[in-house]
């Protein structure tokens, strides 16, 4: 940069420096990329092998294309026993998050302990993929829905009271002061402030966890934790993509069903 | 039955809030602090509740210490003592009457607060607080559906409720509108004279304080700078206690006349 | 300045008599009432017609402390370098895939917003949107295996397609929820269609869309960590085997670095998302950006 001897003193200001950390970071994500990617390294990412695949594909593309309607009697004995699995995980799994949530915000915690406690029990629960919890359930449990039920209650755990302890983060935090200054015990003061902000909150993140289990039944029934994943498992395995056709497209439309219900009921709770 | 002695109090980073304060308010006094902000009123009110805990020095409420109670027996004296806040802090998302509910905590066992099944004398004493502030019909109405005046009254009704010896505002009137603030003022007024209840306000503005205050307090950087009846209180020792001459901001009636 | 007095002109008029009147009666509320019983009902329904054995509840955490004793007590050290090579490509899976996801999910989120595309191109794309939402990633990486073969590709691949649903619904409604004022000024100086995108409506929405697709490679990697199941790559397919097998001490090694992995991961990133909101010298928000519950 060249200033001029004698400035003048609304003089144009320098264009601010560029920090290093810029040009740094794209560099990274490049080269973070470009290892991900490479076949010697990553995942072997190549556009002409895609195309190969897709012509390969072309017969389950055909299958798929051509879902077997018949076929459809078979499919609602094992809907019926993903909605029981959605449902009891939901309730159980809510509830004990909503405790979990107390325990983990900073504003509802009964005291350092049990924050710093709650926090890393919920951190190590969100860290655990739900199809894991299946796989393990079923050592547990043996095969069977019982599996699928706990897997689902500890992902909604992990889902629900993450978002809900945020929430009572959010929350003004005027009315526990006021409990407080009134001479009631710590319990009482949440209960009669925190639980009434942030009870909407709740409700709506319960809802849409019960629409999660619905989608996640899918894939926890791969590992024969009951449902309609075991049925499409078995069709999978049996390359009868007309099979898999029709029950993506059902649950589909389960979930669509599901999903504007709940959207609905949410509008009118938040 | 507020007894302060030589209490001091320091924030963490070293801000001193109150500086060696010595002060006696009779039973059934309303006494009004003023000062400007950050001259410590705020943290003199929460002090007498023990939201804010002296760093030195003594202070009893009603012949008990409440810089070396334990957390009973704190919550033992707050429920003595009812408090109004500026922001009102009312839950928005429940009743007026739940609300009013929370003055009485302190008498309600644990289980019945999470059921919320409140026994019915506490619920008739929550309904009286209300009709005292003239609000009971809006009992069963959201919090979030009143006007600020209406929720600053049933904040109120909360400490009412809680059939306090001492009551405890603080800037009660600061997120107000000047008619509504006459209101509030002497409804406070009004609770005092009529049930003895001692009480303590805050507030900024001069002619609020004077009109409605037994007695005045000024405080600067922490200390008490004046002590006596609102009618000594003149322009003069405002500007004392102010450290700074006065302007419409200080006087409530100019405001509402701008 | 005058004396301040206190008139009683000043004084209002006392409250209605409306608000002095008797006390109303408890109303009674049946929306939310409702919505326990329903779910009471459904729950006892589903406990009741489950067929499951109370026994084998009972028998649960006996059986859990048993089986997790036999992860971690001693974890099995031989498996670490495996599993954590099996790791490494499962972030390899997530990364790539949250790429594809961002760059298909950008131009399709664009269109599917309101106030930039036109009625028939937000309809479609809206619809293609919601689609993709509903498979499973664990379907599509199937489908891919059965394609391109077993491998991380299929992985990749099955993870960029399932995360474009939810980015580009989420990029919709942050385009959405922008200023108009920009994007007005930008048509009044005469921009194209594309300089207004450029100029009036990306640099708003583009720091909480990164946001998303950091948020949704935390997602990922918990996603990518179990695609091995189905042969799509990463630690997954290992640790499917060592339960299989009942290899518990190095199944339990594995989880162990799954577990460690992620919550490292969601903390980098968590703070990276933070930055990008808020900007460098920006305030720190308390809660994480999330405003539809589909972000999850």
């Amino acid at each position: 940069m060249t200033a001029a001897p004698t400035q003048p003193a609304s003089a144009r200001p320098p264009k601010p420096p560029i920090s290093w950390k810029v040009p740094a970071g794209i560099a990274a994500f490049l080269l973070v990329t470009w290892w991900a990617g490479s076949g010697r390294f990553g995942v072997g990412l190549s556009i002409p092998e895609l195309f190969a695949g897709l012509e390969r594909g072309q017969r389950i593309m055909e299958d798929l294309f051509d879902p077997r309607w018949q076929a459809w009697r078979g499919l609602i004995g094992p809907f019926i026993e993903t909605l029981r699995i959605a449902i009891l995980a939901a309730l159980l799994g809510c509830a004990a998050a909503f405790g979990m949530a107390v325990l983990t915000s900073r504003i509802s915690a009964p005291g350092l302990r049990s924050f710093l406690a709650g926090k890393a029990v919920l951190n190590v629960v969100r860290s655990i993929p739900d199809l894991l919890y299946a796989m393990v359930f079923v050592a547990v449990f043996s095969i069977g829905p019982l599996a699928g039920i706990v897997a689902l209650i500890l992902f909604n755990i992990g889902v629900v009271g993450k978002l809900t302890s945020e929430t009572i983060d959010g929350i003004d935090t005027g009315p526990l002061e006021a409990a407080q200054a009134a001479g009631a015990r710590h319990s009482q003061a949440v209960r009669t402030s925190v639980v009434p902000s942030v009870l909407p909150n709740f409700v709506a993140y319960s809802l849409y966890a019960f629409e999660l289990n619905l989608r996640a039944s899918l894939v926890v029934g791969f590992v024969g934790a009951g449902g309609i994943g075991q049925v499409l498992f078995v069709a999978l395995n049996g390359f009868r993509y007309d099979v898999v056709s029709l029950i993506v497209i059902c649950i589909f439309i389960v979930v669509f069903l599901v999903e504007s219900v709940s959207i609905a009921l949410r509008r009118r709770l938040v | 039955m507020i007894r302060f002695r030589n209490v001091t109090v320091e924030y963490p980073g070293g801000v001193r809030a109150l500086n060696d304060v010595s002060l006696d308010v009779p039973a059934g006094e309303l006494v009004v602090v003023v000062g400007l902000s950050g001259a410590g009123k705020s943290t003199l009110v929460r002090t007498i509740n023990g939201l804010v805990r002296p760093t030195s020095g003594t202070l009893e409420v009603d012949g008990r210490d409440i810089s070396s109670a334990s957390k009973a027996e704190l919550r033992a004296i707050r429920s003595d003592i009812g408090m109004i806040f500026q922001g009102f802090n009312l839950v928005k998302r429940t009743s007026v009457l739940n609300n009013v509910l929370m003055g009485r905590l302190h008498l309600v066992p644990r289980w019945r607060t999470m059921l919320a099944r409140y026994p019915a004398d506490d619920v008739e004493v929550a309904m009286q607080a209300l009709e005292r502030v003239e609000i009971v019909a809006k009992s069963y109405v959201r919090a979030s559906n009143l006007s600020g005046g209406q929720q600053q009254r049933v904040g109120i009704a909360r400490a009412l409720a809680q059939e306090p010896k001492v009551i405890l505002a603080d800037e009660p009137v600061a997120s107000l509108d000047p008619p509504t603030s006459h209101v509030v003022m002497r409804d406070l007024q009004r609770i005092n004279r009529e049930l003895g209840i001692t009480t303590v306000v805050n507030l900024h503005f001069l002619d609020l304080a004077r009109a409605y205050g037994d007695r005045i307090i000024g405080l600067r950087d922490g200390r008490i700078v004046f002590d006596g009846p609102g009618s000594d209180a003149d322009e003069q020792v405002f500007e004392d206690i102010y450290g700074r001459s006065l302007t419409a901001d200080d006087v409530l009636q100019a405001k509402a006349e701008l | 300045m005058t004396a301040p007095h206190v008139s009683t002109s000043s004084t209002p008029t006392p409250p209605s008599t409306a608000e002095k009147a008797v006390r109303p009666d408890k109303p009674r509320r049946y929306g939310p009432m409702g919505l326990a019983l329903t779910a009471a009902a459904a729950g006892l329904w589903a406990a009741w017609t489950s067929g499951i054995d109370p026994a084998a509840i009972l028998r649960g955490p006996e059986q859990l402390v048993r089986i997790l004793g036999l992860m971690l007590l001693p974890p099995d050290l031989g498996t670490v370098p495996d599993a954590l090579a099996g790791m490494i490509e499962s972030l390899q899976i997530a990364w790539v895939g949250t790429i594809i996801g961002a760059v298909i999910s950008l131009p399709l989120g664009l269109l599917a917003a309101k106030n930039v595309g036109g009625r028939f191109s937000t309809t479609m794309a809206r619809q293609v949107l919601n689609l993709l939402r509903s498979l499973p990633e664990l379907v599509l990486a199937i489908l891919f295996v059965s394609m391109i073969g077993l491998g991380p590709l299929a992985g990749a691949l099955a993870i960029g397609l399932g995360s474009i649903g939810t980015l580009g619904k989420l990029t919709a409604e942050v385009v959405e929820g922008i200023d108009r004022g920009p994007i007005e000024a930008a048509e009044a100086v005469g921009g194209e269609r594309f300089q207004v995108l450029r100029w009036g409506v990306l640099p708003q929405a583009l720091p909480e869309i990164m946001a998303f697709w950091l948020y949704r490679f935390e997602i990922n990697v918990r996603a990518s960590a179990i695609l091995g199941l189905v042969g799509a790559g990463g630690i997954g397919g290992m640790l499917s085997n060592f339960l299989s097998y009942r290899r518990y001490a190095a199944a339990g090694t594995a989880i162990l670095i799954v577990i460690a992995t992620t919550i490292a991961i969601d903390m980098v990133s968590s703070r990276i998302r933070r930055r990008i909101i808020a900007g460098p010298r920006g305030p720190k928000p308390t809660a994480d950006p999330i405003p539809s519950a589909d972000a999850l």
